[in-house]
Order: structure tokens, then C-alpha cells, then sequence
């Protein structure tokens, strides 16, 4: 589904990403672990294009994104959900505001179809309630979870995660995972890039190990957690668990 | 007794400045032609702001649209270098010199494409004010980047400079005062006229500064109402 082929990303001198080669097949749930600076949101920010790649290619259902004019990016970005550290709620809407804006404006959806589909979703992540309130109304888990919900509006092929809890307190953290491990059950493909190693045991179908720019490793959670092979996840897996 | 002689000739006075001759039509009359060039400047100028503002926040963000930014600029250094009562001459006297146009349209050109600077910068700060990530969330649910900008930087930039832009209208308002300077007979100006004809400075010129004067502290007290209620819905 989604194919990166040699990626790189330099920030000035600076190489984030120092080619990188993965394959995300349909219903896969990828678990993105690494240290800090280690490239890792650069990476997934790279799979939408967020940030532009310096060189290699990203080839979503057969469109490399790399090359892609500014329209058909905006296409395929439709299908690709993204929920972000800090949320990046519209303030300025209500919560149905902010769920129903991309695909009125899109003209994917009446506005009724909008409004009945953020209705469902609302459901979905428990706050039907607040539909009518607006996002500095809610807690720092509540924003998450309409975050997530306004990604899945578009009715995504696939969601990424940019660090979904690392800006919550951690009373909040739980129903953020709890709603995502929700999700996988489901079958939606996922890449979440997080701290929670718990999560990536429970969830992942695969977990990748970013370190210094390249996939340092990467398995099934069991065999990543209880063997892992390069000196560097060792490292780093003795420090976080 | 020389108490009420100086009554009476208080009396006299207001009488001549104001009653005789229905002097103080000059004053309806000016405050008229300011609350117009005021009301279509405003308009002009957050028109001519808002344009101006989206093509340097899109350059300064994209780097796209160069040659409309290197123009943009241009339009700001010029305008804000200059005085207005200058601008004001110049496109009387200049631009429209073989050219008979209403006065009150060249009031409303000039203070509009002077204000229109000053709302321009007044916006562009709104917009850079507004959350890098908000563009980003837009971008990701598949929205271009001028959609992004018209239905979620632009409606929050302008609640952020709100106040701002109403306290530009109260500064364009007072500035229309030199359009006497070509012969438009606005409320500075009406003022000035029945001086001219009394004899009499003190009343007329009173009279001017407390009409702009009430009209000022009324608008700011609404402006300031406008702040205070902007921030209760930031607090929620």
C-alpha cells in the first residue's frame, strides 16, 4: 500500500533520514519506536508530504508523492489520515465544525452526509456530548480523540500517528490508546510513531526501530522485544521499558 | 450685571457661530462627507489590506508569488514612507489633475489606498500569529493551500487583529481631517469655514474637536467592548 523507497531528508546540512526502504501492506499496523531526533516524525511526515523528501520516492496505491503535482497530492492526502502531537483542533468550529469542514469543502460529502458521518464518529470515540462545544472546551484526551475522528472522516485507506499521546497528561493517555487499539481491531492500516512500548507490543503487526536516520531494525513485536539484535535497540530498549 | 454682559456676549457669539445664517449646516454637512470618506476608506483599505496581507503571508510561507510580493513591498515602503495629506495631493493635483472627478471619491481613493497599508501589515501579523500546525492539519485532510487559508487561517487571524483593524478605522477617521487640503468640505474643513466667516476661532474649533472626539471615545468604547468579549470566548 505504501512503498518508500530510498528516502532521504536533509534540514540544511543536516541528514534526518539517511535512506530509507520499507514496504506498509494493506491492514498493517506499524509501530514507529525510536530516540529523540532519531527521524522517525520526519519520517512519517514524509509519507503525506508534509515534509518534502530531498530524494528517493513514496509510492501510496500506485501514486509516487514525491512527484505528485500539488492537486493529485492534495487527492491522495484525502485518503491518508493524520493525527498530530498537538492535536492542531480548528479553535475557531465546533467539534461537528471541525469534522464536517474537509469534506463539505471537498465536496466529497453533502453537508447532511457530513453531519450524519460525524454523528457516527462522535459515537465512535464517546463524545457525541460535544458536538456542539468548542475544542479549548475540552480535555487534552477529548481533543485527541476528535482529532482522530476528524482524520477518520474522509474515510482514510490509512491513519498516522505522530506522537498521539506525547503531549497529554498522563491520566488522559489511556482512552487516546484505548480508542487506537480500537481502531487496529478494526483493520484500518496504521503508522503510529509514539513512546508507548506497551502499546506497540499489544498492537503492532510490526514494530521499526529508527535510529540516527535508518531502519535499525524491525520485526513482530514478540521476537522485537525479547531478541532484539542490534546493540542499539538493546540500548534503547533498556532504557525506556 | 457685567456677569450677564459677558452671558450675552457668550450668547451673541454662539448665535453667530452656529444659529445665524444656519451656519452649523457647515458642520452637519462636513461630518457627512468625513463619515462617508471614513466608511468607503475603511472598506477600500481592509479590501486593498487583506489582498496585500494574503500575497506576503503566502510568500513568506511558500515562497511562491514573488512578483506580487516585490510589488506588495513596494506599496508598503512608499505608503507608509509618505505622509497621507501628500498621497492626498498628489493623486488630486497628480493623477487625477486633467481629470474632473468627484472630490469625495478621490478622499475615499486616497485615504483607502493609505489605510490599506497599514490594515495590511495589521492582518499579515494575524495570519503569521495563527499556529504553523493549523496549515498543516488543513494539508493533511487534503485541503490546498488556499482553501486552508480561507476557511481556517484567515477567519482566525482576523478575530486575532480584530481590535487592531476597528483602532485603524478611529486612526483613518481622525486623518481624513487634512482633506480640507483639496478644497473638501469635511468636518475639519466646515469648522474652518465658519471661523473664516466670523472671525470667531474658538467656537467653531471647539466644536470640531468635541464632534471627533465623541465619535472617537464612543468608537473605542466599543472597540474596547469587542476585546473584552474576543477574550471571554479565547478563555471558553
Amino acid at each position: 500500500m505504501i512503498e518508500v523507497k530510498g528516502l532521504r531528508k536533509n534540514f540544511g546540512d543536516l541528514e534526518i533520514l539517511k535512506g530509507i526502504d520499507t514496504n506498509i501492506e494493506k491492514g498493517e499496523k506499524v509501530v514507529v519506536i525510536g530516540p529523540s531526533g532519531s527521524g522517525k516524525s520526519t519520517f512519517l511526515r514524509c509519507l503525506n508530504r508534509l515534509e518534502q523528501p530531498t530524494s528517493g520516492s513514496v509510492i501510496f496505491e500506485g501514486t509516487d508523492l514525491t512527484a505528485a503535482p500539488e492537486k493529485q497530492l492534495h487527492k491522495v492526502r484525502e485518503k491518508m489520515g493524520m493525527v498530530f502531537q498537538h492535536f492542531h483542533l480548528f479553535p475557531h468550529l465546533t467539534i461537528r465544525g471541525n469534522l464536517t469542514l474537509a469534506p463539505v469543502k471537498l465536496k466529497v460529502m453533502t453537508k447532511d452526509e457530513a453531519n450524519a458521518k460525524a454523528d457516527e464518529l462522535l459515537r465512535k470515540v464517546g463524545l457525541y456530548d460535544k458536538a456542539d462545544s468548542y475544542p479549548n472546551m475540552l480535555s487534552g484526551g477529548q481533543k485527541q480523540r476528535i482529532a482522530i475522528a476528524r482524520a477518520l472522516v474522509m474515510n482514510p485507506d490509512v491513519m498516522l500517528f505522530d506522537e498521539p499521546t506525547s503531549a497529554l497528561d498522563p491520566e488522559m493517555v489511556g482512552e487516546v490508546l484505548e480508542l487506537m487499539k480500537q481502531l487496529a481491531e478494526e483493520g484500518i492500516t496504521m503508522v503510529v510513531v509514539t513512546h508507548e512500548m506497551g502499546f506497540a507490543r499489544e498492537v503492532a503487526s510490526r514494530v521499526m526501530f529508527i535510529d540516527d536516520g535508518v531502519i535499525m531494525e524491525e520485526n513482530e513485536p514478540r521476537e522485537f522485544f525479547a531478541n532484539p539484535k542490534s546493540p542499539r535497540l538493546r540500548e534503547f530498549l533498556s532504557k525506556v521499558l | 450685571m457685567n456677569l450677564l454682559e459677558q452671558n450675552n456676549e457668550f450668547l451673541q457669539k454662539l448665535y453667530d457661530t452656529f444659529i445665524y445664517d444656519n451656519r452649523y449646516m457647515y458642520l452637519v454637512n462636513g461630518l457627512k462627507t468625513t463619515l462617508v470618506i471614513t466608511l468607503f476608506a475603511v472598506m477600500l483599505g481592509m479590501v486593498i489590506g487583506f489582498l496585500v496581507a494574503i500575497v506576503r503571508a503566502t510568500h513568506d510561507k511558500t515562497g511562491k508569488l514573488k512578483i506580487l510580493n516585490f510589488f506588495a513591498k513596494i506599496y508598503l515602503t512608499v505608503i507608509r514612507g509618505t505622509p497621507v495629506m501628500v498621497q492626498l495631493l498628489i493623486i488630486y493635483y497628480v493623477i487625477f489633475a486633467s481629470v474632473r472627478i468627484d472630490k469625495v471619491l478621490v478622499g475615499v481613493l486616497a485615504f483607502g489606498i493609505n489605510s490599506g497599508a497599514y490594515v495590511a501589515e495589521i492582518v499579515r501579523s494575524g495570519i503569521m500569529s495563527v499556529d504553523g500546525g493549523q496549515f498543516e492539519a488543513g494539508a493533511s485532510l487534503g485541503l490546498s493551500y488556499t482553501r486552508t487559508m480561507t476557511y481556517i487561517i484567515l477567519p482566525q487571524a482576523f478575530k486575532n487583529v480584530l481590535p487592531a483593524l476597528a483602532n485603524e478605522c478611529i486612526v483613518l477617521l481622525k486623518e481624513t481631517s487634512v482633506a480640507g487640503y483639496i478644497a473638501l468640505e469635511d468636518l475639519t474643513k466646515g469648522g474652518d469655514i465658519i471661523r473664516s466667516v466670523t472671525y470667531e476661532a474658538f467656537l467653531p474649533l471647539i466644536a470640531v474637536a468635541l464632534i471627533y472626539l465623541i465619535i472617537v471615545v464612543g468608537l473605542s468604547a466599543l472597540v474596547g467592548k469587542l476585546e473584552r468579549r474576543l477574550k471571554k470566548s479565547d478563555r471558553g
